[in-house]
C-alpha cells in the first residue's frame, strides 16, 4: 500500500485523497483553535505552553525508554510507565525518607543529585533485570507473548507500587524552590528550568552514547538487523540489555523529577503517564530517538494547552484528548512524524 | 462425510447436556437447596459461592468468551476490550430506565411502578441492539487500525478502553446534554421479565441466573459454530500466517473486522447482563484491570479453545470476586495475621500472566493446536532476500 | 495461443535500487514455463509484483483479460492465481484438511448468519468442500493425513498440501517457487511428474521458479533467464543450455558460487 516506493502513472487512490483531505481539515481546525486562544491573550498562552512543554520534556524521557526498546526488539514495553512510577517512588524514599531533606537549599539540592543517581540506576537496574527473567526467554516467541508478559510485568511492578506507597496518593515536600521568573506578562517557574537543567544535559549524553561509543553502534546494528549483528560479532543479548538499562535510567530520572515538581506519588501513576509517553514515541516515530523527544514535547505542548486555555477542553478530557491524538495518528500516519514505512516481505 | 457430521452433532449434543445439567444443578442448589439448608451450610454456601458471584461469573464467561473470538481465533490482541462492556451497560441503562426522561416510549418494556418516564424496552431486544451497537463501534475503531501491525492495535484498542470509560465519567454534562448522570451511574434497571410471570428485579438471583445461563450457552454456540465454519477457518488461517491467508483468497480486513465485530458483541451482552445483574450501570467500575482479567481469563484457559476459556473464566472470576477475600478472611482469623489479601490481585494477575507467557503458553487446558502455535520457538526468520 | 498470464514491461525500483528492470513475461494457456536465474536475480521480487504482493513502478499484469496490477492479494488469488510458498507457508496448526479449504473461501457465500443458523445452504456448502478438500488431499497423495496438523507431515507431503491448497483456489495459472527444494532426486523426479499431471487433469498453467537445474530442463516448454533485474534469455530449454550470456550469468564471473 504505503510502501511501494513510485506509481506507475500520477493517478490519485481516492483513499489517499481522502486521508489527505481530512488530515488538512483536522490541521485546520487546530491553527484555529491555536490562534483563537493566542489572541485571546498571548501572555497566559505562552506561559500555559511553557507549562506544557515541562510536561512534554518528562515525556519525552519516558518516551526515549518505549523507542529504544521498540527499536531494538519491536516490542511496546507496557511496563515502562510503570518503572517511572516506581522511580518516583524511589526518589522519594531516597529525599524524604533516607536523607531527611524536605526544603530548599545545599543540602537538599546534594539530596536530590544523590536521588538522581540512586533513581537512574535502580531503575535501569530493575529494567535490565525484567529483560533477563521475562522477555529474553520469548525473544523467538509470537509475538502476542511478550505482549501480554509486558502486561504482566506493568501489573506485577504496579503491585511493588501498591505495597511501597498504598494504595492512595502520597505528598511530598520538594528540595526544588517554588519561585518564578517573570518576563513581561510570561511566567516561568524554577521547576521549569531545573527541568529542562537536567532533561537537556541527559539527552546529549544519550546522543553521545548512541553516536559515539562502540555500545552505540551496537545498539543500532542490532535495532537494524539482529542476525546481521550476531554475525558481525556484536553481543546481542549485552546490547539488549544495555538498551534496557539506557531507556530504564531514563524513566528514572523523569521519575525522580516528576516527585520533586508535582510532589506526588501513586501507584497507579505510571500506567497513565507510560501512555501518553508512547503516545509521544509513535507521534514522533517509533524506533527513532530525535522523534520520541519531539513527540514527547508536542504531546505536553498539546495537553497543556487543552488543561490551561480558555477555549480548552479542560483537565478532564486530558487524557481523552492524548487518546484521540493517537488513533488518528494511527489513521493518518502510523509511521509518525520522523518515521518510515516499512513493507513485510514473503 | 455423513461421519464427519455425525460426529459434530454429538459432540454437540453432549455439551447441550452438560452444560443444562450444571445450570439446572446450580439453579436447584440456589433456589431449593440452600435456602432450606442449616445456618452453616448456608453461611458456607454464600460465603464462598454467593450465587451473585456465580451471576457474575456467567458475565465473566460471555465477556471472555467474546474476547476468545478476537485474541484466541484470529489472534489479534485488544487490551481495551471493558469499554465494549461499559459501552453494552450504558446502552440498558440508556434503554432500560428512567434516565433518559424527555422521552416516553415502551416497547414490551417493564417499568417499574413510578418510573414510567424514560426509554423502556424489553431485554431481549436490548441485548441485540447493545450487541449491534457495540460490535458498530468495533467496526468504527477497528476498521483504521487494523490495517496496521497487531501490537498497534493492542495500543489503540488501550487508547480505546481508555477514553470510553472516561466519556462516561464526564458524561453527566457534555454540551449541557446528560449521557450518562457521570459518577453517579443509572439505576434502577428495568426488572427483566421472567416468562410473563414475574419481575426479575435486583433480588431474584436465581431466576436471573437461569437467563444468563441462556444467553451464556447461546454464546458458547455461536463460538463454537463459528469456529467449524467457513469464517472460523479463516480467522484461524489469518492467526497462523496473515500473508499466505490473504494470498489464498481470505480478505484480511474484512475478516479481521468480523472477529473484532463479533467480540464485540459479545461485549455487548455481558454489559447489558451485567446491568441488569448489578441494577445500574456505574462509570467508574469499568477500569483497565477488567480488560486484563478478561485476558488473563482466555490466556490461562488456552487461546481459541472455548472449554478452556469457560474454565478460566469461572476460576479467575471466583478468584476476582470473592475467592482471594474469603481465602484472606480465612487464613487472617486461623493463623491470626491482618494482611490485606485482596490487595494482592496485581501481583496474582501479573504473575499469572508472566507466568503463563514463559512456562505455560498453551494455557491449562490448550486446544492441541494452541499448544503448537504458542510454542513454535524458532520459528525461523523469515527468509528475506 | 491466449496467455493465461502476461506481465508487460514490469519495473520495480526500491529507493534507488532497480531490483526488476523492464521485464517482459507470459505463460501460455496449458503451459509449463520456468524463470531461472542466479541468487539476487529479482525472481521473488517479479513473483511478488504478480501475486499483489508489490506494486511495480510501472508495468501491467493480465491475468487472462483482467488487468490485475497492484491489487490485493486475496483479489488476485480470487481471479485465479494461486500460489506456493519457497519456504513453505501451510497454516501448521490447522488440519490439512482445513488449509485446503481455507483456499475454498472466496468461492463459497456463507456468512456469520448462515453458519450460525446452520442454514441448509451453510450445510450443504460446507458439506462440498469437505467433500472437494478429502478429493485434493486424495488427488495429490496427502489423503491419509487430512485430519492431522498441517505441522506434522513430512516435508515432502506439507510440499504436496501447498499444491492442493492452492488447487483449491481453481486457478488458471499456479505458480510453484522452488518446489522442489530441499528435495532428493528421487523426490524432485516425482515431482517433475506430478507436475506434469497437475497440468493436465487440473487443467491450469504452470509459472516455476527453480533452482534446480535437472528439473527445469525436464519440465519447461519455455525458461526465462533473469539476472540482475534484467530479462536476459528466452526460449526453450535447448536454445537456453546453449545460450552464451545464461552460461556466463551462472557459470561466469561468479562461477563457483552459481554452480551449486
Amino acid at each position: 500500500m504505503t510502501g511501494a516506493p513510485g506509481r506507475s502513472a500520477p493517478t490519485i487512490d481516492p483513499k489517499d485523497l481522502t486521508l489527505k483531505i481530512s488530515g488538512a481539515i483536522i490541521g485546520l481546525v487546530i491553527v484555529l483553535w491555536l490562534g483563537k486562544n493566542f489572541l485571546y491573550d498571548p501572555g497566559q498562552f505562552l506561559t500555559v505552553a511553557i507549562q506544557g512543554l515541562k510536561n512534554g520534556a518528562l515525556y519525552a524521557l519516558i518516551a526515549l525508554g518505549y523507542t529504544m526498546v521498540y527499536g531494538i526488539i519491536q516490542l511496546i514495553n507496557f511496563a515502562h510507565g510503570d518503572l517511572f512510577m516506581l522511580g518516583t517512588m524511589m526518589s522519594a524514599f531516597v529525599i524524604t525518607t533516607v536523607l531527611g531533606q524536605s526544603s530548599p537549599g545545599p543540602a537538599g539540592y546534594a539530596a536530590f543529585v544523590v536521588a538522581l543517581v540512586v533513581s537512574m540506576a535502580f531503575c535501569g537496574g530493575l529494567n535490565v533485570g525484567i529483560e533477563r527473567f521475562a522477555y529474553r526467554r520469548l525473544r523467538r516467541a509470537p509475538k502476542l507473548a511478550p505482549l501480554i508478559t509486558a502486561v504482566g510485568v506493568s501489573f506485577v511492578l504496579q503491585f511493588i507500587g501498591l505495597r511501597w506507597n498504598g494504595s492512595g496518593q502520597k505528598q511530598w515536600q520538594s528540595v526544588i524552590p517554588d519561585g518564578q521568573i517573570n518576563i513581561g506578562s510570561v511566567e516561568i517557574d524554577v521547576q521549569t528550568i531545573i527541568i529542562f537543567a537536567v532533561t537537556i544535559p541527559l539527552l546529549l549524553l544519550l546522543t553521545w552514547l548512541v553516536t559515539r561509543t562502540k555500545q552505540g553502534r551496537a545498539m543500532r546494528a542490532t535495532a537494524q538487523d539482529q542476525d546481521a549483528a550476531r554475525l558481525m560479532g556484536i553481543n546481542v543479548d549485552r546490547t539488549i540489555s544495555f538498551t534496557f538499562a539506557l531507556g530504564g535510567a531514563l524513566a528514572g530520572a523523569a521519575g525522580l523529577m516528576y516527585q520533586q515538581v508535582v510532589g506526588t506519588t501513586a501507584y497507579n501513576l505510571g500506567f497513565q503517564l507510560g501512555l501518553i509517553a508512547f503516545t509521544s514515541a509513535v507521534l514522533g516515530g517509533i524506533g527513532n530517538l530525535t522523534g520520541a523527544v519531539l513527540g514527547g514535547l508536542l504531546i505536553g505542548l498539546i495537553q497543556g494547552l487543552n488543561d490551561g486555555l480558555v477555549y480548552g477542553l479542560g483537565q478532564q478530557w486530558s487524557q481523552s484528548v492524548v487518546f484521540t491524538i493517537l488513533i488518528l495518528l494511527m489513521v493518518f500516519k502510523p509511521a509518525g512524524l520522523l518515521g518510515k514505512n516499512v513493507t513485510e516481505k514473503v | 462425510m455423513a461421519r464427519h457430521t455425525s460426529i459434530e452433532s454429538t459432540s454437540n449434543r453432549r455439551w447441550a447436556i452438560g452444560f443444562t445439567a450444571a445450570a439446572a444443578f446450580l439453579f436447584v442448589l440456589y433456589h431449593w437447596i440452600v435456602p432450606n439448608s442449616p445456618q452453616p451450610v448456608h453461611d458456607f454456601v454464600q460465603g464462598w459461592f454467593s450465587n451473585a458471584n456465580t451471576n457474575e461469573m456467567i458475565v465473566y464467561i460471555i465477556m471472555a468468551l467474546g474476547l476468545n473470538v478476537v485474541v484466541g481465533y484470529a489472534g489479534l490482541l485488544d487490551l481495551g476490550f471493558v469499554a465494549f462492556w461499559a459501552i453494552g451497560g450504558y446502552v440498558a441503562g440508556w434503554l432500560m430506565s428512567s434516565f433518559l426522561g424527555n422521552f416516553q416510549i415502551n416497547i414490551f418494556g417493564n417499568p417499574a411502578p413510578g418510573l414510567e418516564m424514560g426509554i423502556h424496552i424489553t431485554f431481549w431486544w436490548v441485548l441485540l441492539l447493545a450487541g449491534g451497537f457495540c460490535a458498530l463501534w468495533g467496526i468504527i475503531i477497528g476498521a483504521p487500525t487494523l490495517r496496521l501491525k497487531s501490537d498497534y492495535l493492542a495500543l489503540v484498542t488501550l487508547g480505546f478502553g481508555e477514553i470510553i470509560p472516561q466519556v462516561f465519567v464526564n458524561g453527566q454534562d457534555i454540551n449541557g446534554f446528560n449521557l450518562s448522570n457521570g459518577t453517579q451511574g443509572i439505576t434502577p434497571i428495568d426488572p427483566i421479565k421472567f416468562f410473563g410471570f414475574r419481575d426479575l428485579g435486583p433480588f431474584d438471583l436465581d431466576y436471573k441466573f437461569v437467563i444468563y445461563s441462556v444467553i451464556c450457552a447461546g454464546m458458547v454456540m455461536v463460538s463454537l459454530r463459528l469456529r467449524s465454519g467457513r469464517l472460523g477457518r479463516a480467522w484461524l488461517a489469518i492467526r497462523e500466517d496473515e500473508l499466505a491467508a490473504s494470498m489464498m483468497g481470505v480478505p484480511l480486513m474484512r475478516t479481521k473486522l468480523s472477529a473484532y465485530a463479533v467480540g464485540a458483541f459479545a461485549g455487548g451482552l455481558g454489559g447489558v447482563v451485567f446491568a441488569t445483574h448489578i441494577n445500574g450501570v456505574f462509570a467508574e467500575r469499568f477500569n483497565f484491570s477488567i480488560s486484563i482479567i478478561i485476558l488473563a481469563m482466555v490466556v490461562l484457559g488456552g487461546m481459541g479453545n472455548v472449554w478452556g476459556v469457560m474454565v478460566g473464566a469461572i476460576v479467575l472470576s471466583w478468584i476476582n470476586g470473592i475467592g482471594l477475600q474469603q481465602l484472606g478472611n480465612t487464613i487472617n482469623t486461623t493463623f491470626n495475621t491482618d494482611i490485606n489479601f485482596p490487595s494482592f490481585n496485581f501481583l496474582i494477575f501479573g504473575s499469572l500472566l508472566i507466568l503463563m507467557m514463559i512456562f505455560r503458553r498453551e494455557g491449562f487446558i490448550p486446544e492441541a493446536r494452541t499448544r503448537l502455535v504458542m510454542h513454535e520457538h524458532d520459528r525461523d526468520n523469515e527468509e528475506v532476500q | 495461443m491466449a496467455n493465461a498470464l502476461q506481465a508487460d514491461a514490469i519495473t520495480v525500483q526500491f529507493g534507488g535500487l532497480v531490483a526488476v528492470n523492464d521485464v517482459s513475461f507470459s505463460v501460455p494457456e496449458g503451459g509449463i514455463v520456468s524463470l531461472i536465474g542466479p541468487n539476487g536475480a529479482g525472481k521473488t521480487t517479479f513473483f511478488n509484483v504478480l501475486t499483489g504482493l508489490y506494486k511495480p513502478t510501472s508495468g501491467v499484469v493480465r491475468l487472462g483479460d483482467e488487468i490485475i496490477t497492484a491489487r490485493p492479494p486475496h483479489i488476485i488469488a480470487k481471479h485465479g492465481l494461486a500460489r506456493t510458498f519457497q519456504n513453505i507457508r501451510l497454516f501448521g496448526l490447522m488440519t490439512a484438511e482445513e488449509n485446503v479449504m481455507v483456499a475454498m473461501h472466496s468461492h463459497m457465500r456463507s456468512g456469520i448468519l448462515r453458519t450460525l443458523l446452520k442454514t441448509p445452504h451453510q450445510r450443504r456448502e460446507e458439506a462440498q468442500a469437505h467433500a472437494r478438500a478429502r478429493e485434493l488431499l486424495d488427488y495429490v497423495g496427502v489423503g491419509r493425513y487430512a485430519s492431522e496438523y498441517a505441522r506434522n507431515l513430512p516435508y515432502g507431503d506439507q510440499r504436496r498440501l501447498e499444491v492442493a491448497r492452492a488447487l483449491a483456489l481453481q486457478p488458471k495459472v499456479l505458480l510453484l517457487d522452488e518446489p522442489t527444494a530441499g528435495m532428493n532426486p528421487q523426490e524432485s523426479a516425482a515431482f517433475v511428474e506430478f507436475v506434469r499431471r497437475v497440468r493436465e487433469e487440473m487443467h491450469v498453467s504452470i509459472l516455476l521458479i527453480e533452482h534446480d537445474m535437472s528439473v527445469v530442463m525436464r519440465v519447461s516448454e519455455r525458461i526465462t533467464v533473469l539476472d540482475q533485474g534484467q530479462k536476459i534469455a528466452e526460449g526453450t530449454p535447448d536454445e537456453i543450455k546453449s545460450d552464451a550470456r545464461v552460461i556466463e550469468a551462472y557459470l561466469g564471473k561468479s562461477g563457483v558460487e552459481g554452480g551449486r
